[in-house]
């Protein structure tokens, strides 16, 4: 093994290490010191109550933004600007890669995008397919019949499976896209810094104010090239017929891709996203073996740009399926799966270590910023839940008599109850917030589902149990051992627009 | 954006003092420790946690009532002895010296006041000899030697019914018990077993007519309901027997006992009777040993006893 695959190696490990000496360290202070662990339990409680009531309230600043922007007519706004900024001349282009999703799933992607109030004309659309899904030539054909005079242009692309260099990855097959796309730009002479990309998961749906909103943006925003665009995604395509459970995971993910657009030293791109292509191609597109694209891309940017890249976000949605499946134990496996899937984004970290070591023009406090702030999203997200829920209650049922009389023994579990029922404040603020983001109800859903939408959120800790920190602890642990992950699309559900 | 930046940085901050300055309050208040104002010094107290039954007992200590009532804590008590009194309205109060240790939790937490006035009913005004309560069925059954009748009532003892009659030349009733299936009792004296069958509800499988057992040649001790209600368990001075509880019926003599004095319980979940009996030794000491005959088997397993009768002692020596 030679040098930079020892140091791959060593981040590779750090990340689940660390995790698993923090659990490790308070289930053994539980036995052993027990007053030590109580005491770290109540002082992380508290700063995980601290950090609730804050991130809500950077959740409501963000809804406020969403809100107060969902009905901007963006077009109209790009028309106005002075002096143009090259509106006329910018292209929009949209790749969706499909993995093995059928045409019910890309037809509504292919609607909504048609339907955008936008001119269709400076749209180009991609459809990615993967040469190895036996259906792809067909579903091509099918929809190249319904929706290719409706855009500026419209490409099918199959990416041929195996390539040199590749894993069977969405980042494969979307830069497989580019590249094609690229050709494509360039004998029609358009410029690439004319051109905004825009890679989108196979089953979203954008509003129709999206690429308003992003071209305004883009084209109002300083070193325009040197940034992401990224919408906020919600999980309205079918949200009326999936599971609570499900629901509730994504209205989650929802909230907190919300929080991260107002965290802007975090903010990094994720699922659907758009950016200059012009810098797509100056940083060698996608990932072609990496499953985490969507983030890799920005720490792409971030490095090329020595430090000077960031992500802008745009307050408008776009909507996805709910991954579901026909029952609730299936549909938590289908969860897991997909917010492992989202876990293994800790691959970013030593990608982004060896990028910060190799880099010598970003400052070394941005670079210990950043790595910090990587690891301890992903090191906080395996352990949070297992801290709260397992290892909270452990003193009191092993602490022994000696701990059992002592005053932290009798205070602890009252503290952490008071602590815990003023973060019912906070879930009010949250159901409240996921009721307004609800699409109208379509027919033949009963008014009782508005009920059950509210009711559902006491299986809340159900859902921290499941989903909270297992998926991270389980890609943490597979990235440790070296044990790589393999893309594998999340099943979704119908849609329903 | 810029001005949801400064917002957010300006909420972040106050988190973080917040955190700073919530963190050491709330970690002092659990670990007990309480500021001294005029020492300036951090010292380290105990809790006094006080439960009672019932609850709401106003709560004195060193004499002083305290705000909250029972159950409750006292936080932040320097250490040493307190003098706690519980007080509530219609009972006794509860005092005590209860001793506060540093860092530590001194428990009162298994006090109940009991009322001044018991909570005392009187049921009925009747004239009975003896009663049985029925806690399962919720029922109270009454013998009165003097009418020579059985009756019950409920728990509250209302809903009185007459059930059973009992025979004019019984004379003497040592003791008396309600059968598990409720359809009949059994009353006995020294030389007689009498099973009188409820008048409200008759069986067919059984006779309904009043069954008499003459012993005239053993002293009836005690006697026993087997869980079958059919077959009675009696323990005389001389021996451990089974007897069906219908007219004509030969007692089966399971134990013969040495003791002419032996006492009994009969455990009915079980079909299991303990008794008590003497033995003496080769070497002539005297033994009082407590025995165990289970009867859970079926009853036709006995009779083969029956053919041999034996002593409880003798039987057990056989048996190694």
């Amino acid at each position: 093994m030679n040098k930079a695959s020892t140091l791959k190696r060593i981040l590779e490990i750090i990340p689940g290490g660390l995790s698993w000496s923090i659990i490790i360290s308070l289930i053994l202070l539980s036995f052993f010191y027990p007053i030590c662990s109580a005491i770290i339990i109540i002082s992380f409680d508290f700063y995980w109550i601290i950090r609730t009531v804050y991130l809500t309230t950077l959740l409501v600043m963000a809804h406020s933004r969403l809100f107060r922007q969902r009905n901007e007519d963006w077009l109209a706004r790009c028309l106005g600007l002075s002096g143009n900024l090259g509106f006329s001349e910018l292209y929009q282009i949209v790749i969706f890669p499909v993995y093995n999703e059928g045409v019910e799933v890309l037809r509504p992607s292919l609607a909504a995008l048609s339907a955008s109030h936008y001119p269709q004309e400076k749209i180009i659309v991609v459809m990615a397919f993967e040469e190895r899904n036996i259906q792809a030539h067909d579903n091509a054909l099918i929809l190249e019949e319904e929706f290719s005079g409706k855009f500026g242009a419209y490409l099918s692309t199959f990416h041929p499976d195996g390539l040199p260099g590749e894993s069977r990855t969405k980042g494969a097959n979307a830069t497989w896209a580019a590249k094609a796309v690229r050709k494509f730009l360039d004998t029609r002479g358009i410029a690439h810094e004319q051109v905004v990309i825009s890679c989108f998961d196979a089953d979203t749906c954008v509003d129709k104010e999206y690429f308003g909103c992003l071209s305004y943006h883009f084209l109002t925003s300083q070193k325009r090239h040197q940034a992401s665009y990224q919408p906020m995604p919600v999980y309205n395509n079918n949200i009326w017929q999936a599971p609570s459970f499900a629901r509730l995971v994504e209205i989650s993910s929802s909230f907190c891709q919300m929080i991260e657009s107002m965290r802007l030293e975090k903010f990094v791109t994720f699922s659907s996203h758009s950016m200059s292509f012009k810098t797509l191609v100056q940083i060698d597109y996608w990932p072609t073996n990496m499953i985490s694209d969507d983030s890799v891309i920005y720490w792409k940017g971030y490095l090329y740009y020595n430090g000077d890249y960031r992500v802008i976000p745009l307050y408008v949605t776009v909507s996805l399926d709910v991954a579901y499946s026909n029952n609730i134990w299936r549909t938590m496996v289908v969860q897991y799966k997909q917010k492992r899937r989202w876990a293994w984004g800790v691959e970013n970290f030593p990608f982004v270590v060896n990028g910060f070591i190799k880099n010598k023009n970003i400052s070394l406090l941005n670079k210990l910023r950043r790595s910090f702030h990587l690891l301890e999203s992903h090191v906080t997200w395996a352990v949070w839940a297992v801290i709260l829920v397992v290892i909270g209650p452990l003193p009191m049922l092993f602490g022994g008599v000696f701990f059992s009389q002592t005053t932290i023994a009798y205070n602890l579990p009252k503290i952490t109850g008071l602590l815990f029922k003023f973060t019912l404040l906070t879930s009010l603020t949250w159901i409240f917030l996921s009721w307004t983001i609800l699409p109208p109800r379509p027919k033949g859903i009963s008014w009782f589902k508005h009920v059950l939408l509210i009711l559902e959120w006491i299986f809340v800790p159900f859902i921290i149990l499941i989903i909270g920190s297992a998926p991270a602890i389980d890609a943490q642990t597979r990235l440790m051992f070296a044990k790589y992950m393999e893309f594998n699309p999340t099943l979704k559900g119908n849609k329903v627009l | 954006m810029l001005n949801f930046q400064r917002t957010r940085g300006l909420l972040f901050y106050l988190s973080v003092f917040l955190f700073c300055v919530g963190l050491p309050v709330i970690l002092s208040f659990a670990l007990g420790y309480k500021f001294n104002t005029h020492t300036l010094k951090f010292v380290k107290t105990g809790l006094i946690f006080v439960k009672t039954q019932p609850a709401g007992a106003k709560i004195y200590l060193n004499g002083k009532l305290i705000t909250e009532r029972s159950p409750a804590s006292m936080h932040e008590l320097l250490p040493g002895a307190y003098k706690l009194t519980l007080e509530l309205a219609q009972h006794y109060p509860w005092k005590a010296e209860v001793e506060v240790e540093a860092g530590k939790v001194s428990r009162v937490d298994k006090v109940i006041l009991f009322p001044v006035r018991p909570n005392l009913q009187q049921l009925n005004q009747e004239k009975f000899s003896s009663f049985r309560i029925d806690t399962e069925k919720k029922m109270i059954y009454y013998l009165d030697q003097e009418k020579k009748i059985l009756y019950r009532s409920n728990l509250d003892a209302n809903n009185f019914e007459d059930i059973a009659t009992l025979p004019d030349k019984f004379m003497q009733i040592n003791g008396w018990e309600v059968s598990a299936d409720r359809k009949k009792l059994f009353i006995f004296n020294h030389h007689q077993i009498s099973v009188i069958f409820f008048d409200t509800q008759m069986d067919d499988e059984y006779s309904a007519s009043t069954v008499l057992l003459d012993y005239l040649q053993e002293k009836i001790a005690d006697v026993f309901w087997h869980s079958d209600s059919y077959h009675l368990v009696v323990l005389t001075d001389k021996h451990v027997q089974v007897v069906e509880s219908r007219l004509g019926a030969v007692p089966i003599n399971l134990v013969e006992l040495n003791k002419a004095q032996a006492v009994a319980f009969y455990d009915i979940k079980g079909d299991t009777l303990y008794f008590s009996d003497n033995q003496r030794s080769p070497d002539g000491s005297a033994y009082n040993n407590l025995y165990k005959l289970e009867l859970s088997a079926n009853l036709y397993s006995l009779e083969r006893l029956f053919d041999q009768p034996f002593g409880a002692a003798n039987y057990l020596q056989k048996e190694k």
